[in-house]
Formats: C-alpha cells, sequence, structure tokens
C-alpha cells in the first residue's frame, strides 16, 4: 500500500506542480526528461528530479486536467511523450503563483521585518 | 496550504474518477508507461555520456537509471489506479480461486447461506410490513385504544367500552388530545342491481381529526353532522371503484343504505383502513341516541384516542383507570377499570408475537448456519496453514492476511446472499397471508429496503463466521514458521471456541425444536377442539333486519323466511341466531341472579345470543340438561333462557341451574325476570381458538328487551351446500325481495380460515426448527469428524501405548456427548423462556413443556450420539502404525 507518505512531500508535490507547470508555461511543450533537465539547469544542478517522482506527478496533474499528454518525435526523431498546458493549468499557474508571491511576501517580512 | 477554492476540489475529484477509472479499464497500459520510463533513462545515459563519463561511470548511471525505472514503474503504477481498490479487486479474484478451489465446500457454504439469508429476508419484509412500515394515519405513535378491562371478574382483561363511556371519558379525561369511538354498524346497498351487504362502521364526527386521516375526494363528515343525525357516508376507495367506477362526481351522488337515502360525502385514499378489519367499506355517523349514551352496559364500541404530547402510555394507562373507576362507581355500576394500548399493537394483535417468534427463529438458524461455516473455516484455516506460512513469509501481514480471510468470508456471504435473495421472493408470498386481517393487505417485495436489509445481515454474517477463524488463521502464521506438518492442533484456545460453537449450535437447535414442538401441540389441540357442534354441511349467511325495526314484524318475517328455507330441496332444517357461530362478537351485558343483591352483581357480564328455536337443533347442539327452546315458548313476560357450561359453572358448581331467576340487561321493575330452562354443552361461538365465556340464550320470540336481532342464519343440508345457496336466496326474497342476504359461508370455511394462522406459525417453526436440526447435526458431525482426523498421531501414541478401540470410542463419544448435553441444557432454559414470552400462540391452551423439551432433547441426542459415534469408530480402527506416520 502505498500513497499514504508524510506531508513533507505533499509540500514538495505542491512545490514541484508549481515548477513542472511553470516550465512547460515558459518553454511549451516538453517531454519528461527535459522538463528534468530544465529544472536542474535553473537550479544550477541542486534540483535533481527521479522519475520516481516526475512521472507520477505529471501523471496527477494530467488526471486532473492541467496537463495534456500527447506521444510525438524529439528533434532527434525519437518517440517521445509530451506534456502542454491546458487552459485549466495556465489559470491554476496564475493562481498557484499568486499564492506563492504572497506567502512568499510573508514569510520574507516575517524573516526579515517588513520592506 | 491556502485551498479553498471550489475548483480545486473539483480536479481532485475529477483526479479520483479519473483513478477510478484507471482502475477499472487500466487505462494507459503498462507498455506506454514503460516506453516513457525508457526514454527518459536512455537519455540520461546518452548525456552521461556526452558529459564524457568513463564507460564504467556510464553504466553506472544506466544501472541506476533502469533501478528507478522499476520504482518509478511501482509509483505510477499507484498513481494510475487506486492502489488500495486494486488490492481488493486482488484480494476478491483470490478469494474467488479458493472458493472455486473447494466447490464441495464452498456449494454448502453458499446453500446454507442461501438459506439463512434468503428466508431472514423474506422473514424481515413481513415484520416490516406489519411493524415497522407507517399506519395510514398522522403520527400513528401517538394513537391509542382505549379499553374496559374486566380483568377483575375473571373476564379476559380487554372488553369492548360503552358509548356512555367514551362520551364520559371524552369529557373528564386529561391525557388524551380527543377520543373517537367506532361501533359496528350495517350497510345494505340497494336501488341497482341485486341488493347488497357492505362491510360498515359508525364512526363519530372526530373520528378522523383523531387518527389524522384526509379524503382522497370531497371531505369526512363533521361532529355537528353526527351529533344531528345527518345521513351522510363516506366510502373506501375500493367501493368507490367497484360501484362508482372511480367517477370524480362520485361526491354528491346519493345512494340508499338500509333503504335510507344517504349522501355520500368523501372517498378515502386506498392506503386507509382501521379496526376491526381491513374491507370496510362504508363510514357513517355513529349518532348514539341519547339513551345509548347513558347505557352503561352496552359493550360494543372500539375507542381511539391521541396521547397528548408529553404524555406517555403510561401515564394514559393509569389516569383512564382512575378516571374508569370512578365514573363507573357513579353511575351505578360496580367500579371497572380501563385500558390503554398502542393501536399499532391491536392492529398486528396475536401477528406481532408470531412474527417476532419467526424472525427470532429464522435469525437462530442462520445463527446456526454462521456457526458451521465458522468450524469449517477454522478447520480449513488448519489445513491451509502451509499456503498461509509462505504468504506470511514473503511479507503479507497479519493485518492484510486477515483481510484477506474476511474477504473470502465476505465473497461467499455475498454469494450467498445473492442466492438467498431468489428463495426469498417464494417465502414473501407465502407470508403475505399472515398480515392480520385488521391490516392493509400486503404485497411483500424485495425493495431498497429489503436489499438493504439482506445487505446488512450478509455483512453481519461474514463477520460472524469469518472473524474468528481470521484471526486465528493469521496467527498460525506468527507462531508455525515453515515448519513442516500439517498435523498438530491449533492449540487449546481454539478448541474451545469450537466447543462453545458446539454448545451454541445444539441449544439453538434444541430451543428451537422445542418451541416447535409446543406450538405443535397447540395447533393439535385446536384441530381437536370439541367445538360443541356438527360443522359438516352447515351453511351461514346474514341477513340484517334493519327493515324490521318492530319486534312483532321482526319476529314474524324471521319466523317466515325460515319456513321458505326449509322448503328448498337439500335442506335439513335451519334456524337464526343473533351472530353467526365461530365468529367473534363479544357484545356482552350485565345480569343479576335472584340471589344476588345488586352490589354483587354489578360487575359481572355474559355474552348475549337471541336465537330461534331451530337454532340448536340444526347446529347439532348438546344439552347437559334441561330442554332446547321449542315451539312452547310463546312472547311471555316470564322467559325463558339456556345458558352454557361456562354460565352454569360460574355461578351453580356442582348443581343444577334449572329453575333458576336472574334479569339480563336491565335491571328495573319492569325487566323481566328469566328462567333457566336448559343448559347447553360449550359452542365455541367466538371463534375457534377463543377462550368460552359465560353466555345466555333467549328465544328471539321472547326477546323484545334486547337489541340483539337473529340476524344470522344457519342451514343444515343433505347436499353440498354450495348447491342451494341461490335456492335459498329465492327463498328469502319470496318473503321479502329487498331482504339483502350476505356473508354466505359454511363452518367448515370459518374453522379452516381461523386454523390457517396458528398451522403457519407452526409449518413455518417447524420448518425452521427442523432445517436447525440438520444444520447442528452436520456442525456436530463435522467438528468432531475433524477433530478425529486432527488427533490421528495422538489416537496412535494412546493405541500404541495399550489403549484398545473400545478406549479410543469412548473418549471421542464422551467429548461430543458431554458437549451436546451442555447445548441441550442451555437449550431448554432458551426455550423456557421463549415459550413464557410467546404465550398468546398458545390459544390459551397449556402445551407440555416437559414432553416438547424432552423430545426435542431426546431428537438431538439421538442425532449427536450418530454424529459422534462414527467419527469415533473411524477413530478406533485406526492402525497405530499408520497414525504414527500421520502427518
Amino acid at each position: 500500500m502505498s500513497n499514504r507518505e508524510p506531508s513533507k512531500t505533499d509540500v514538495l508535490q505542491g512545490t514541484l506542480d508549481l515548477m513542472v507547470l511553470q516550465t512547460l508555461d515558459t518553454l511549451g511543450a516538453l517531454h519528461g526528461y527535459a522538463i528534468a533537465a530544465r529544472l536542474e539547469q535553473v537550479s544550477n544542478g541542486a534540483l535533481q528530479l527521479n522519475m520516481g517522482t516526475l512521472y507520477p506527478a505529471l501523471m496527477r496533474l494530467e488526471q486532473r486536467g492541467l496537463l495534456r499528454g500527447a506521444w510525438g518525435t524529439t528533434e532527434a526523431n525519437r518517440k517521445a511523450r509530451f506534456y502542454a498546458l491546458t487552459a485549466a493549468g495556465r489559470r491554476q499557474l496564475a493562481k498557484e503563483k499568486q499564492a506563492w508571491d504572497r506567502m512568499a511576501g510573508i514569510i520574507q517580512a516575517l524573516l526579515h521585518g517588513p520592506a | 496550504m491556502v485551498r479553498h477554492d471550489p475548483q480545486g476540489h473539483m480536479r481532485i475529484l475529477r483526479e479520483w474518477v479519473v483513478r477510478l477509472w484507471g482502475t477499472l479499464t487500466r487505462r494507459r497500459l503498462e507498455d506506454d508507461l514503460k516506453e516513457e520510463l525508457r526514454l527518459h533513462a536512455e537519455l540520461a545515459v546518452e548525456e552521461a555520456r556526452r558529459r564524457g563519463l568513463a564507460p564504467d561511470a556510464a553504466a553506472r548511471t544506466a544501472a541506476v537509471a533502469a533501478g528507478s525505472q522499476m520504482h518509478a514503474m511501482d509509483a505510477l503504477r499507484d498513481q494510475r489506479g487506486l492502489p488500495w481498490l486494486d488490492a481488493l479487486g486482488r484480494d476478491v479474484r483470490f478469494a474467488w480461486r479458493q472458493i472455486r478451489r473447494n466447490p464441495v465446500f464452498s456449494l454448502i457454504a453458499i446453500a446454507t447461506l442461501a438459506l439463512g439469508i434468503g428466508v431472514n429476508t423474506a422473514m424481515f419484509s413481513a415484520v416490516d410490513a406489519v411493524l415497522i412500515r407507517p399506519l395510514p394515519y398522522a403520527d400513528a405513535g401517538d394513537l391509542v385504544m382505549v379499553w374496559d378491562d374486566n380483568s377483575r371478574v375473571g373476564d379476559s382483561d380487554r372488553f369492548f367500552s360503552t358509548p356512555a363511556e367514551w362520551s364520559e371519558w371524552r369529557r373528564h379525561n386529561t391525557v388524551f388530545t380527543d377520543m373517537a369511538a367506532s361501533q359496528p354498524g350495517d350497510a345494505a346497498l340497494s336501488g341497482d342491481g341485486e341488493p347488497e351487504e357492505l362491510p360498515a362502521r359508525k364512526v363519530t364526527g372526530n373520528f378522523w381529526s383523531v387518527l389524522g386521516a384526509r379524503p382522497l375526494l370531497g371531505r369526512v363528515f363533521t361532529e355537528e353532522e353526527d351529533a344531528r343525525g345527518n345521513r351522510v357516508v363516506v366510502i373506501s376507495h375500493g367501493l368507490w371503484l367497484r360501484r362508482f367506477g372511480a367517477a370524480p362526481d362520485a361526491v354528491g351522488r346519493t345512494i340508499t343504505l338500509n333503504d335510507k337515502p344517504y349522501e355520500v360525502v368523501g372517498v378515502m385514499p386506498r392506503e386507509f383502513y382501521f379496526m376491526p378489519a381491513r374491507d370496510i367499506d362504508v363510514w357513517m355517523p355513529t349518532s348514539f341516541p341519547p339513551e345509548m349514551l347513558r347505557h352503561w352496559g352496552w359493550h360494543d364500541v372500539h375507542i381511539v384516542a391521541r396521547l397528548k404530547p408529553s404524555v406517555t402510555i403510561e401515564q394514559a394507562g393509569e389516569e383512564m383507570a382512575a378516571l374508569s373507576l370512578r365514573l363507573s362507581a357513579e353511575n351505578l355500576m360496580m367500579p371497572r377499570s380501563a385500558a390503554v394500548t398502542p393501536l399499532r399493537e391491536e392492529l398486528a394483535g396475536k401477528t406481532y408475537t408470531s412474527l417476532i417468534v419467526l424472525l427470532a427463529a429464522t435469525a437462530a438458524v442462520l445463527l446456526i448456519a454462521c456457526v458451521n461455516l465458522a468450524n469449517l473455516l477454522m478447520a480449513r484455516g488448519t489445513s491451509r496453514r502451509r499456503e498461509i506460512t509462505v504468504r506470511a513469509a514473503i511479507g503479507a501481514g497479519r493485518r492484510r492476511l486477515i483481510t484477506q480471510f474476511l474477504i473470502e468470508s465476505l465473497v461467499l456471504s455475498a454469494l450467498g446472499a445473492l442466492a438467498g435473495l431468489v428463495i426469498a421472493v417464494p417465502v414473501m408470498r407465502f407470508l403475505e397471508t399472515l398480515v392480520p386481517e385488521t391490516m392493509a393487505a400486503v404485497r411483500l417485495t424485495l425493495d431498497w429496503r429489503m436489499l438493504a436489509f439482506c445487505a446488512a445481515v450478509a455483512l453481519a454474517a461474514a463477520l460472524t463466521f469469518g472473524l474468528v477463524p481470521a484471526v486465528s488463521g493469521s496467527r498460525i502464521a506468527l507462531h508455525e514458521g515453515l515448519r513442516d506438518g500439517g498435523r498438530g492442533s491449533s492449540g487449546p484456545r481454539s478448541h474451545r471456541f469450537q466447543h462453545s460453537l458446539i454448545v451454541l449450535e445444539t441449544a439453538l437447535a434444541v430451543a428451537l425444536l422445542a418451541v416447535g414442538g409446543l406450538l405443535l401441540q397447540t395447533f393439535q389441540h385446536l384441530r381437536q377442539l370439541d367445538l360443541g357442534i356438527r360443522g359438516d354441511r352447515v351453511l351461514t349467511l346474514v341477513t340484517p333486519l334493519f327493515r324490521y325495526p318492530e319486534f312483532d314484524r321482526r319476529v314474524a318475517f324471521v319466523n317466515a323466511q325460515l319456513e321458505q328455507i326449509r322448503a328448498v330441496p337439500g335442506v335439513v332444517s335451519a334456524g337464526a341466531i343473533s351472530r353467526v357461530p365461530l365468529t367473534v362478537n363479544d357484545q356482552a351485558t350485565f345480569y343479576r341472579l335472584a340471589s344476588q343483591t345488586r352490589a354483587e352483581a354489578r360487575d359481572q357480564v355474559a355474552l348475549s345470543r337471541v336465537v330461534t328455536s331451530g337454532y340448536f337443533p340444526t347446529l347439532g347442539a348438546q344439552l347437559r340438561e334441561g330442554r332446547f327452546f321449542g315451539t312452547s315458548d310463546r312472547y311471555s313476560d316470564a322467559p325463558a333462557a339456556i345458558v352454557n357450561e361456562s354460565f352454569a359453572d360460574r355461578h351453580f358448581p356442582g348443581r343444577s341451574p334449572l329453575g333458576e331467576r336472574f334479569q339480563f340487561g336491565t335491571f328495573g321493575p319492569k325487566a323481566y325476570w328469566y328462567t333457566i330452562v336448559g343448559v347447553a354443552k360449550e359452542i365455541r361461538d367466538r371463534g375457534v381458538a377463543e377462550e368460552l365465556r359465560p353466555t345466555i340464550y333467549r328465544v328471539h320470540e321472547q326477546a323484545d328487551q334486547s337489541w340483539d336481532q337473529p340476524s344470522g342464519i344457519v342451514i343444515r343440508t343433505s347436499v353440498e351446500p354450495a348447491a342451494i345457496v341461490a335456492a335459498v336466496r329465492h327463498a328469502i326474497w319470496s318473503v321479502d325481495k329487498n331482504q339483502p342476504v350476505a356473508r354466505v359461508q359454511t363452518i367448515d370455511d370459518i374453522v379452516t380460515r381461523q386454523l390457517s394462522v396458528p398451522s403457519q406459525n407452526t409449518m413455518l417453526l417447524g420448518a425452521f426448527a427442523l432445517l436447525a436440526l440438520l444444520l447442528a447435526s452436520l456442525g456436530l458431525y463435522g467438528v468432531l469428524s475433524y477433530a478425529v482426523t486432527q488427533r490421528t498421531n495422538e489416537i496412535g501414541v494412546r493405541m500404541a501405548l495399550g489403549a484398545d478401540s473400545a478406549d479410543i470410542m469412548h473418549v471421542f463419544t464422551r467429548r461430543g456427548l458431554a458437549l451436546t448435553l451442555a447445548g441441550l441444557g442451555v437449550g431448554a432454559a432458551v426455550a423456557l423462556i421463549a415459550a413464557r414470552l410467546m404465550t398468546t400462540l398458545f390459544y390459551g391452551f397449556r402445551p407440555d413443556y416437559l414432553l416438547a423439551a424432552g423430545t426435542a432433547s431426546l431428537l438431538l441426542l439421538a442425532v449427536a450420539t450418530l454424529a459422534c459415534a462414527i467419527p469415533a469408530r473411524r477413530a478406533s480402527r485406526i492402525d497405530p502404525l499408520i497414525a504414527l506416520q500421520h502427518e
């Protein structure tokens, strides 16, 4: 039985969702490896997603209707599954970005005093 | 996380729906997912290579990637579907395989469960219809009936009340919002077609508001109309369909009832009914004449009342008893009490008890079935120990194992329930006839309530027979390890459990058998009861005499019609009585013997019957002493009376009452003094199964001081009674062509109908008891023979140490019989308690408890001996050499 992991993963999942959505919004449709590579690159190698984390997250976002996945071909002419934001995904991204900014603002104010 | 947007919830819902779908359809196939992950791994390895890592490092990266591929696959599978649902599905499929692997065990289990669950479901549908479903009145829980309570004079506790009591109680009580009364009524419909006698009831104007009953069409009549004596009626839905073709303008029409015009003011809905029978077609106002409201001796009204909020039925009972005692003392009567009973109980009558008893019996049968299954599962758990141990070894936790076992039980139970529904339907058809005549007829159906009940019973059964075997089965895995060997016992704990199961099922079986025996005795007693008459070839019918209100004309008409009936070919003799025999008719009146003071006499009642002189000979009644009425009993102010044996024994035990005199009905100076001229042997004229009551018969030529009219005709025939019905009708109509003729039936019909309820009870309970006996013996046999197999090794040791086969036989038989005896003791005690609670089903008869319990015990003991002896014999024949090697 699974899916009963502690809440730490929940938080991670939340941020991971946000990161995936933002990546796809910036770069357009990508396959899984490209998403992971992009996140690794952006974080200067600090964020190394393994498959067991990334792919279930993609599947979950797809199940929630935020992403749409479809098979296509890479530049190297390889068959790969590409993920793109749906309209709902874009709305959700906007909402989560806002929430994140607000939360970040609160934490910022808390840690360093009001700006 | 800040999550309070409905959209977010919708998305999560969507995810779960997709996942549920994923579980059911495996959408996105494995290959698809694997392909995606493979690409990822390949790209990772390529990337590593491109960065110029050493080949072995690149290989390591590839290996890690491959490893995480497997891991990710698992995570994806979990995300794709609902893992617990998947697991459940696997468990169910596994259980199904187990069930198919042991077809004999499974079939037995499913069949027993089907019987148990099916019968319980059907029984519950009857209980639901009679005892649970809402009655067709507003807040029916607050409705009660109020009765005269004559228990102090040795009569049955409850008695119809009088109109005077209704009026006074209604005025003085503080516990009811209102009280209504209803009285037997005649409604002979004439006008178009043959005259028809409709079942009718007179009710007070507030009857409708007390019940909270509304008409389907039109209105109900009011208290003012009742008081003014307006001729208005409310008709039943059935009559509306039958006589008015459901015409919407039936309301407002005028019909002729009892030769008088009545206006139809309302039609009741189909569901409406009220005491005493479901088939009342006409409700008319009582319009009690003033003298009836002053008459404290005329017991023929049902009183229904509505409790005030916050008044309990006990409080109402106390107040009404006190009120009745006070009022009856003031009104020159010996104080008499009153009783208050819930309406629902009155409507259900004896059915109440019999349904509860039968439901308990079916529950016991199901429990026995569960006990057997628990035993079988325990046994199987032991024989499956190797499989269980293996599964525990490869990582199945204890909880997992218990879940798995329970799911097996649930699957069995669910299959049993499905088969049970098939059994339930025909049983329901049979049970429909148990619904008492006081309530609306029902069609028992498998509605959602029944299905829910069935599911609940199946779940409860699965837990009952599955839980202990599951827990003990999972325990095996804990301490056995992979140590080889299917032998040995699973410890004293499970022995004790199995032993208590045997005691339990023996107890239940013997209790059911004993109670069944009690009912059987009662039924036989009822069947062999001397009715006091020769009932074969006696036709009865009712000729309401409302057209003959004057005494002289009535006497003349009755005699004339009887004469015409006697002239019909095939008629041997004919007579008349105020109520057809064997039908409940409790009109009772006060009387005073010449030797009694008024104070002594005030509390005693006797049933009143007015007959023609042909009545007793026609029925074949017997005399104890004296004479029957004859042609010499003409109109006189010194009339004759015949009393029954109950009356004679009440007042003149051991001596002859002939020549004794009494007053009846009224005690004034003008009241007749009746002289007892004969003592008739008991006639069960209140109904086959009813108690006898003191009864006074008067001849109709002398009964001008009675309100009883000889409207019930009895005819003895030399041919099949049905053959002369038409001729009899015409004989009556030759005297008065407008005379209604109603309720034509033979005495045999009446007897059969009255015995149908006790015979059904006996049959059902008997069937359940036999089922219980069968299941219990199978259970006993199963457990003991299993014990022999389990202990083969031990037997070998014993025999090797010098025990002979007789010893072994002895050991095994003794164990089994000791358990059986313990069960018999418990069961006998249970039966004794049950017998106490179901006395109403014995119809006043005292069945022999010792005989019933003794027979049941002997029967079960015999079966148990056999069930013990066969395995014990097998044990005693075991070859010690083989036994010692037995694993």
